[in-house]
């Protein structure tokens, strides 16, 4: 009976922690955005610069690895309130897209927070995509659909056999202005045409899209797409 | 006994649940502060300015009375006082107001941004430290010559870089905003210089060594004192204008007056009162408004350079002319202190372009056009010249004198790039933009 007692005693002062540490903290669930006194420092700000520069260089898992590290809820974060989780969680959209769901991270991130971002099985896999193009088109509807945010969200759902259509509608108007604003949107516009048919046009696109990438990797197509 | 620690346990528990809950929903959120967020017949003698390219018949239309309630709206929609003191709406605040932010960066008081940070700014901001005060300019400037010089800017001050941007300004602005600039102000009598002494007028020149602060461009050379080492005076010679505009700002009495008592005019000016009479100063005005002056060579517009052979990546063209001339006014919102410059979301009465050149992504996303529509910035010009590295040359022609109407210079009120620099910017479009 003691051992009950002192267990409810536990809880009692974990729940008193963690209403502790809440007091700083903008919310739970929603955007986990701490409060800082004048005098603190957010890391963060750094740490995401730091995995968008890494980003821009190639390493897109190794960035999409940091932005979990640094926001484990990353996943449940509301990127219409913070422009620092808008620009996390675009990151960590295009690299489970890159993907197909499944973030080759094992070992980038403790095993406690991976939660189902690794796409064990075809269920994470497709919720993750899905977790990506909504992110991906929440940012889209926030930048009043520039070609940058609109290529983003063009990439993943080129993904989604679902959403294929209007992946390619998307890409297609851009690449007609020249807007396709990354190597990775062309290399898409090639898979979608390629699967509809149209050789000579994914040619086109696969061409514009190795003259843009700084690396060979940009315009793999993969198979699944 | 025994319902009694099963009591406690509950107890404890619900507790618990409570807690948890109001940390997590019951909380309200802490005040968080806001994001942190420049043909009428020209006077007798008058100089045509080298890039004035304005028709006669808006020449024309300068002359008249515009209206000051107008005027100073369209200051206010300008952002004059981004850059200006003297406007009568108060200085913009920090973030937004170019001088007073490169004068707290440079003297190391700008507080809204880590040391390091300043410290690395320090190097970039050696423009748009000091910049003529608009204030007083009914005392002493001529209304048609403010409307002519913000339809068409051009280097006034040799110890200046020729930072004034071409706004888009339609003439009838311009005498709005001129006449509002000129409030207060009355038309200054006419006066006859017929009986000063040019000649003297040079030589009282010499004698008090007006050469040390101003270059009269096209007249002898003056002689030089040096100047002394002081802030004050190196921030009076950058602001000192070239006398060879002289006949186009000032009528005659009222380059007299100033001649005569500078502060009396404009309190806050830095040219000294150097104690003239009337009649010396009659005689300065005399020479400045008829010496006979030698037209200056034009400058040249900087030859164009080959495309290169080699590879030219995004990350060259970023270091040399993206983040070192563009980012400022054409940055991202998300990422840099401010609002994203006025060429990205708007400033200067610019509507917002939606041009951000501080990444691949933003570059390659283009910009908007006064109907809200995007195009590439890479699209091809009438002569096939891509807008991008169009724009550029047309600053190095504005420099040289040479007005696109329908193509705005860019960067925008800064010095032209070099022509290696664009040579790298068109090889880099030429070879597909590569990241």
């Amino acid at each position: 009976m003691k051992t009950k007692l002192g267990r409810s005693i536990l809880v009692l002062l974990g729940a008193l922690a963690i209403g502790g540490v809440a007091r700083n903290a903008h919310a739970c669930g929603g955007a986990w955005v701490p409060y800082l006194e004048d005098n603190q420092v957010d890391y963060r700000v750094g740490g995401v610069a730091r995995a968008e520069k890494a980003f821009t260089q190639g390493k897109i898992n190794a960035s999409a690895a940091s932005v979990i590290r640094m926001m484990p809820a990353v996943r449940h974060m509301n990127a219409k309130k913070s422009k620092l989780v808008a620009r996390a969680q675009r990151m960590l959209a295009l690299a489970v897209a890159r993907s197909d769901g499944a973030l080759p991270i094992g070992r980038g991130i403790p095993v406690y927070i991976r939660g189902s971002w690794l796409g064990k099985s075809a269920k994470d896999r497709k919720a993750n995509l899905a977790w990506a193009v909504k992110v991906l088109a929440t940012i889209d509807k926030t930048k009043k659909h520039s070609p940058a945010a609109q290529t983003d969200l063009a990439e993943a759902m080129a993904r989604v056999d679902a959403d294929k259509a209007q992946a390619r509608r998307i890409l297609e108007k851009l690449a007609k202005k020249d807007l396709v604003a990354t190597p990775e949107g062309y290399a898409a516009l090639a898979s979608l045409r390629a699967q509809s048919g149209d050789k000579s046009g994914g040619r086109l696109a696969m061409k514009r899209c190795k003259a843009m990438a700084g690396h060979p990797a940009a315009c793999r197509i993969d198979a699944k797409s | 006994m025994q319902r009694a620690w099963h009591k406690l346990g509950l107890l404890c528990w619900t507790v618990a649940i409570a807690l948890v809950a109001i940390a997590c929903t019951g909380r309200s959120d802490p005040p968080r502060k806001a994001a942190p967020a420049t043909s009428a017949k020209p006077a007798p003698g008058a100089t045509k300015t080298p890039v004035d390219t304005l028709p006669a018949a808006v020449l024309a239309s300068l002359q008249k009375a515009g209206d000051a309630t107008r005027g100073r709206k369209l200051v206010q929609k300008f952002e004059c006082n981004r850059c200006h003191d003297g406007t009568g709406l108060g200085a913009a605040r920090l973030e937004m107001n170019c001088v007073h932010c490169h004068q707290k960066i440079l003297a190391g008081t700008y507080k809204k941004a880590p040391a390091s940070a300043v410290r690395k700014w320090k190097k970039h901001v050696a423009i748009m430290q000091v910049v003529p005060s608009l204030g007083s300019a009914g005392k002493r400037l001529k209304r048609e010559w403010i409307a002519r010089f913000l339809l068409s800017p051009h280097d006034l001050r040799p110890g200046l870089a020729p930072t004034m941007p071409r706004l888009a300004i339609q003439p009838a602005q311009a005498r709005d905003i001129a006449t509002y600039l000129t409030r207060g102000g009355k038309r200054a009598p006419a006066l006859s210089l017929d009986s000063a002494d040019a000649k003297r007028g040079r030589a009282l020149m010499e004698q008090k060594a007006c050469g040390t602060c101003h270059r009269f461009s096209g007249a002898p050379a003056l002689n030089v004192s040096p100047a002394p080492g002081s802030e004050l005076a190196s921030r009076a010679i950058a602001l000192a204008p070239d006398l060879r505009w002289v006949r186009d700002r000032y009528a005659p009495a009222a380059l007299v007056a100033w001649l005569e008592n500078p502060k009396l005019m404009k309190p806050d000016t830095l040219m000294p009162t150097f104690g003239l009479d009337k009649a010396e100063a009659r005689d300065i005005a005399a020479y400045l408004l008829e010496a006979k002056l030698v037209l200056t060579a034009q400058k040249a517009v900087p030859k164009r350079l080959p495309l290169l052979a080699r590879r030219v990546t995004f990350e060259e063209v970023d270091q040399r002319v993206f983040s070192r001339t563009c980012h400022h006014c054409h940055g991202n919102p998300d990422v840099a202190l401010g609002d994203g410059g006025p060429g990205n979301t708007g400033g200067f009465g610019f509507f917002p372009r939606g041009l951000d050149l501080s990444s691949y992504r933003g570059v390659s996303g283009g910009l908007l056009d006064i109907h809200g529509e995007r195009h590439s910035i890479f699209a091809p010009t009438k002569d096939g010249t891509p807008r991008l590295v169009a724009a550029l040359l047309a600053r190095q022609r504005e420099e040289a004198g040479h007005v696109d109407a329908d193509l705005r210079g860019m960067p925008l009120g800064l010095p032209a790039l070099s022509s290696a620099d664009i040579q790298i910017v068109a090889s880099w479009v030429a070879q597909g933009r590569p990241r």
